[in-house]
C-alpha cells in the first residue's frame, strides 16, 4: 500500500449491462420491493427501513448476514435525474440511520459518493457506477492502521505490524 | 455462505478481528490466544472455526498444540476497500440481473402467447 497508489487507488468504477429497459432498471433503482430483492450481497436479507428516492432524501435499510448478524447502511441521495443518473453517499449507519464505521474494517472510507449512470442501448441497460471516498484525510485512505479499529482493547499497536505483514505477502 | 458474506461476517466479530492482529506477530497456539481475552478456551476456539471457515486462519497438525496461522490473502482482499466494494456491487449486481430476469419472464408470461421465445423460464419465486 504506497502513498503513490492513492490517487487512482482512490475511484472506484463498475459497469454492467443488464437485459432489460432503463425504466425497468430505474425502478429496480428507486422502489422498495426491488431493492430488497436486489441491494446486498447474496445470501443476506435486505429490508427497508425507509426509502425517499429524491435530492436529500435517504435510503435506510438493514442486511440480515447469513450468521445472524445485522447491519445498517444507509444512502444520501444529492442528485435524482430520473431516469439517467442517480448521485446518492453510501455509508454504514446504525439503526437510527447515523452513520458508522464499516463493522468489519476501520479502513473503510465511512462515506463513498457514488454516480450512477444508466445508459440505454437497444432494449438494454448499461450502468456505470463511480464511487470516491469523501471526508477522508490521505492518510485514511492508505494507512491500515485503523483496519482493526476496535483493536486498541489489548493489541494496541499492532495494525503496523499487521501492515508491515501484509506488504510482505505481496 | 458465499466467501464475501463469510469475510464479512468473520470480520465483524471485534474478538476475532483482536485475533487475527495477535497473529500477525506470528502463530502460536489457542491458549495464549485466549490469554488477553475474559473467555474460556471453547469460546476461542469458536472463534477460531469461523476464522479458520472465512480462510482467514489454518491451524497446524502439530497435534499437541495446533498452532494457528494468519491467512493474508483474504485479508488482504478486504483491507482494499475497492476490492471489497467492488465485490460488493457486483454481488448486489448479480442478483439485480437475476431479479430483471425474473422480472421480465413474468411479465411476459402471463397473456401474451406470442412470447414463447424458449425462454419460457418459470420461475415461482418473487
Amino acid at each position: 500500500m504506497a502513498a503513490s497508489d492513492s490517487a487512482t487507488a482512490n475511484t472506484f468504477t463498475i459497469t454492467r449491462t443488464f437485459n432489460a429497459p432503463r425504466g425497468v432498471v430505474w425502478k429496480a433503482w428507486t422502489e422498495r420491493e426491488a431493492l430488497e430483492e436486489w441491494w446486498g450481497p447474496k445470501g443476506c436479507a435486505t429490508e427497508v427501513e425507509e426509502l425517499d428516492v429524491s435530492a436529500g432524501g435517504i435510503f435506510h435499510y438493514s442486511m440480515g448476514m447469513p450468521d445472524g448478524s445485522k447491519w445498517w447502511g444507509i444512502f444520501h441521495y444529492e442528485e435524482i435525474v430520473k431516469p439517467v443518473r442517480i448521485v446518492f453517499i453510501n455509508s454504514f449507519s446504525n439503526e437510527s440511520g447515523d452513520i458508522i464505521r464499516a463493522p468489519f474494517s476501520g479502513n473503510w472510507p465511512k462515506e463513498i459518493r457514488n454516480v450512477v449512470i444508466f445508459h440505454e442501448e437497444s432494449g438494454k441497460t448499461r450502468l456505470e457506477l463511480r464511487g470516491q471516498p469523501i471526508n477522508v484525510s490521505a492518510e485514511e485512505q492508505v494507512m491500515f492502521e485503523s483496519m482493526f479499529g476496535s483493536m486498541s482493547q489489548g493489541f494496541g499497536g499492532t495494525f503496523d505490524q499487521l501492515d508491515s505483514y501484509l506488504a510482505t505477502q505481496k | 455462505m458465499d466467501r464475501l458474506s463469510s469475510t464479512f461476517s468473520a470480520l465483524a466479530d471485534p474478538t476475532r478481528r483482536a485475533i487475527l492482529a495477535r497473529l500477525a506477530l506470528g502463530e502460536t497456539s489457542v491458549n495464549e490466544l485466549a490469554e488477553p481475552f475474559d473467555m474460556s478456551l471453547p469460546a476461542v476456539s469458536k472463534h477460531l472455526k469461523v476464522l479458520e471457515g472465512a480462510g482467514l486462519i489454518t491451524r497446524g497438525r502439530n497435534a499437541q498444540w495446533r498452532p494457528c496461522k494468519l491467512e493474508a490473502a483474504p485479508l488482504k482482499e478486504a483491507a482494499g476497500w475497492i476490492d471489497f466494494y467492488r465485490k460488493f456491487w457486483e454481488a448486489s449486481f448479480d442478483r439485480l440481473d437475476a431479479y430483471l430476469e425474473r422480472l421480465q419472464s413474468a411479465a411476459a408470461a402471463p397473456d401474451k402467447p406470442k412470447s414463447v421465445k424458449g425462454k419460457g423460464r418459470q420461475n415461482g419465486r418473487k
